[in-house]
């Protein structure tokens, strides 16, 4: 454990988790995240479903003859465009780790991932004026929130034969938003003002998946994922719940040659019957969501996959939760990836960087860049 | 194990540097895109408790007070200052040995401390008066003793002094004028009053004042060897300085501060329910509408305190000593007075046991100014006492 000292170290005093911050976060549970890998990332993720590090597939990670354990960051920067004006900026999160390996004797592989579910980070500043005393008054106003909700997986995967591996995972599903609303005046004679409150959510989940290879080229996936309802407390007390959405995902890989590997990956989530739950607290609604994705994977050397291989994707998803009832949030993003191993590949480092554009109604766009950085060690 | 480790430290400052910058703040346009609403303020207006306001005398003693006022022609009253100065001795101590002091000169020496610096001329005339006045001596009294025949002298005050020392030197024969008498048991008493041909006003130093009380110096010369030190000085200090005021009734609906006693007065409200749950207070403003327009010495504004009370127990009522909202009180306003007493009011929302809902005004210096506001009570109808009261509502924030 001795050569993972600094590297825990540097963990532990590392930011916690932080935020997405994009506009399209602000509402109902936040911006969804996707549980996969690095090296998914950079496929757009359609290589998620088939990818041992990527935590979407409980079978995925089936294969896997030796432990690893992954840890990402991600580094992002964005432009917002809404009607009241344009505004950058940057933020650090992290949102997946996960240890995987087989248990010894069996055909059985274990995994354990904390990964992203939602995330709801932002800060919200606006202006207007009221009238106090007989007098207009200049105020601003900030709304922030930090945190998010979360996802604890335990899996277990099973290699029924060289070919198909079954998987089964429970989720947990929690999370908090520490939620702060400041208003300051611009005449000094009035002080601000600031309320504070800590919404918690505690849910429950459960997955299986499959992957299947047919013949020598093509390898299919499947994922189903039951999430139960998310109980949604504000302070201490009961605020209500928010159902969750079933998940139905299906992919393709193609080997196409030794050095090429092309997949194509499409998910389904019903977030609508979270509607009727998130109107009656006070939100906008949800609508249901589909997420496309394809990319490449080319390496050199087919005997060293990770050795510098070189990763291209493309994606296209409905987010769920707009900022205006009735109105599509979509999200399209072109990734660019690759990985380099060290030691024997007993660690290693993926890298990943997307560009990503959002629109979600008139006058709201946003662009960003993001930057995955991972960390893979095979103890 | 070597590589691995060195590995392992060169990801973990990767990490380290990953985990930079954070830079969220986007604008929007509320409540479109706001989850929940923004704090909601409002504005409400409290009147005081009628027949709840009371005004209270008596918190500065005559050995109190820090200030003598003088004025002629004011609004705010005619004033005289009279002080006492102990028996002096007829010698001083000079190389150890008490010689005789043959005087040949003497000074009355008094601290001005403020003045309508708009009046030229301004005199101090110095009557010499029984040693024997107390707090009970009345402005008639002293006029009746400050006549011709016992004026000393006058100092003229220089148009460009603002503060400081007046001096009146008495030389040759006029030194008899302030010679000790044995009915006197060698005290000296000395009234002082003003003139300028204009209405006016000064504020002299007592000897409670900072700037120090009025003095006698003597001059004069002891028989000793050593030329040097023939010349030699005494100097008495008054043991005993007031003053006389004779001001205007207070009319019944009015409440009043200071004075010479150092009059306060007690306003008390009741908070409404629905300010007490859980509001956040922003502004709170007491607003006094003057009786009369303020009286005073002109560019001599004292300030208007206001503290919360511990308790209320009527005029020894304790206040809040870390909390107090304060305002100028110019002379001759008739406008609504605003002072700003926030500080104060959230002291009222405090969970456990609040203080009363009152307040407590004096003016400052306590017993020490001309100005003797005089404000409608709450049982003048209109232009009663009033507590502005600016808060905000919580939104309790958490909308999806």
């Amino acid at each position: 454990m001795r050569p993972l000292g600094p590297l825990l170290l540097a963990l532990a005093a590392a930011s916690p988790l932080r935020g997405q911050s994009s506009q399209f976060g602000v509402r109902g549970l936040g911006i969804p995240l996707r549980p996969i890998s690095v090296r998914a990332t950079g496929t757009g993720g359609s290589f998620g479903l088939f990818d041992a590090e990527s935590s979407l597939n409980p079978a995925s990670f089936g294969s896997l003859i030796n432990v690893q354990a992954n840890f990402q960051t991600v580094q992002n920067w964005r432009r917002s465009v809404s009607p009241t004006g344009t505004a950058t900026g940057q933020d650090n999160r992290y949102p997946g780790i996960s240890i995987a390996g087989p248990i010894g004797g069996t055909r059985l592989n274990a995994a354990v991932s904390m990964s992203g579910y939602a995330d709801r980070n932002f800060v919200l500043a606006s202006r207007d004026t009221l009238i106090l005393r007989g007098v207009p008054v200049e105020t601003f106003d900030t709304l922030s929130s930090r945190g998010g909700v979360s996802d604890l997986r335990v899996a277990v995967a099973w290699r029924q034969s060289a070919a198909v591996q079954w998987g089964a995972a429970l989720h947990l599903i929690s999370g908090s938003n520490r939620l702060d609303s400041r208003r300051y005046f611009g005449d000094p004679a009035y002080v601000g003002a600031q309320e504070r409150a800590t919404v918690s959510y505690l849910g429950f989940g459960a997955s299986v998946g499959v992957m299947a290879r047919i013949g020598t080229r093509v390898t299919l996936a499947g994922v189903v994922r039951f999430d139960e309802k998310l109980r949604v407390e504000r302070d201490t007390s009961r605020l209500g719940n928010t159902d969750l959405p079933t998940t139905i995902g299906g992919g393709v890989r193609i080997r196409v040659s030794e050095h090429l590997l092309v997949a194509g990956s499409g998910l389904y989530r019903n977030w609508s019957v979270a509607d009727a739950d998130l109107v009656a607290q006070g939100g906008i609604g949800s609508n249901n969501t589909t997420e496309w994705s394809g990319g490449i994977e080319y390496f050199g050397d087919s005997r060293r996959p990770l050795r510098l291989p070189i990763r291209l994707g493309f994606r296209h998803a409905r987010l769920p939760f707009p900022v205006q009832r009735g109105v599509d949030v979509s999200e399209t993003g072109v990734s660019l990836g690759s990985s380099v191993r060290f030691v024997n590949d007993r660690a290693g480092l993926d890298l990943a960087v997307e560009r990503i554009w959002r629109k979600g109604g008139p006058g709201f766009t946003e662009s960003a860049t993001l930057l995955t950085v991972g960390f893979a060690i095979r103890p | 194990m070597k590589p691995l480790a060195h590995l392992s430290a060169v990801l973990a400052l990767a990490a380290l540097l990953s985990a930079c910058q954070e830079e969220l703040t986007t604008p929007v346009d509320c409540p479109e895109l706001c989850p929940g609403t923004s704090l909601t303020v409002r504005d409400t207006v409290l009147t005081a408790n009628l027949d709840g306001d009371s005004t209270y005398t008596g918190y500065v003693g005559g050995n109190e007070i820090v200030a003598l006022l003088v004025s002629s022609g004011i609004d705010a009253g005619e004033s005289r200052a009279f002080m006492t100065f102990p028996r002096r001795s007829d010698s001083v101590l000079v190389d150890g040995q008490q010689l005789f002091l043959t005087v040949d000169s003497i000074a009355v020496s008094v601290q001005l401390l403020s003045r309508d610096t708009l009046i030229p001329g301004v005199k101090l005339y110095i009557h010499r008066i029984t040693p024997d006045l107390d707090t009970t001596a009345t402005l008639a009294d002293l006029d009746a003793q400050m006549t011709t025949g016992t004026l000393v002298d006058s100092a003229t005050v220089l148009d460009t002094l603002k503060r400081g020392a007046v001096r009146m030197v008495l030389k040759g024969s006029d030194i008899t004028k302030l010679t000790a008498a044995e009915a006197d048991s060698g005290r000296i008493g000395i009234g002082i009053r003003i003139g300028a041909g204009l209405s006016t006003g000064v504020r002299l130093g007592s000897i409670n004042s900072s700037l120090g009380g009025p003095t006698i110096i003597t001059w004069g010369t002891v028989a000793i060897a050593d030329t040097s030190k023939v010349r030699q000085s005494a100097t008495a200090l008054a043991e005993k300085t007031n003053y006389v005021i004779e001001t205007p009734p207070v009319p019944a609906d009015r409440i009043w501060l200071g004075g010479k006693s150092g009059a306060r007065s007690i306003l008390r409200f009741t908070l409404p329910a629905y300010l007490r749950d859980s509001t956040t207070v922003l502004r709170a403003t007491l607003e006094l509408t003057p009786g009369i327009a303020l009286r005073g010495l002109r560019n001599d504004s004292p300030t208007l305190e206001i503290r919360g009370l511990l308790a209320d127990l009527g005029a020894k009522s304790p206040a809040l000593v870390n909390v107090a909202g304060s305002v100028l009180i110019p002379t001759g306003q008739t406008e609504v007075l605003p002072a700003d007493v926030r500080d104060i009011v959230v002291t009222w929302f405090t969970a456990n046991a609040p203080p009363p809902t009152s307040l407590i005004l004096a003016i400052l210096p306590e017993g020490a100014s001309f100005s003797r506001p005089e404000f409608l009570s709450s049982r003048a109808g209109s232009g009663s006492p009033r507590l502005r009261i600016t808060y905000a509502i919580p939104s309790r924030p958490g909308h999806p």
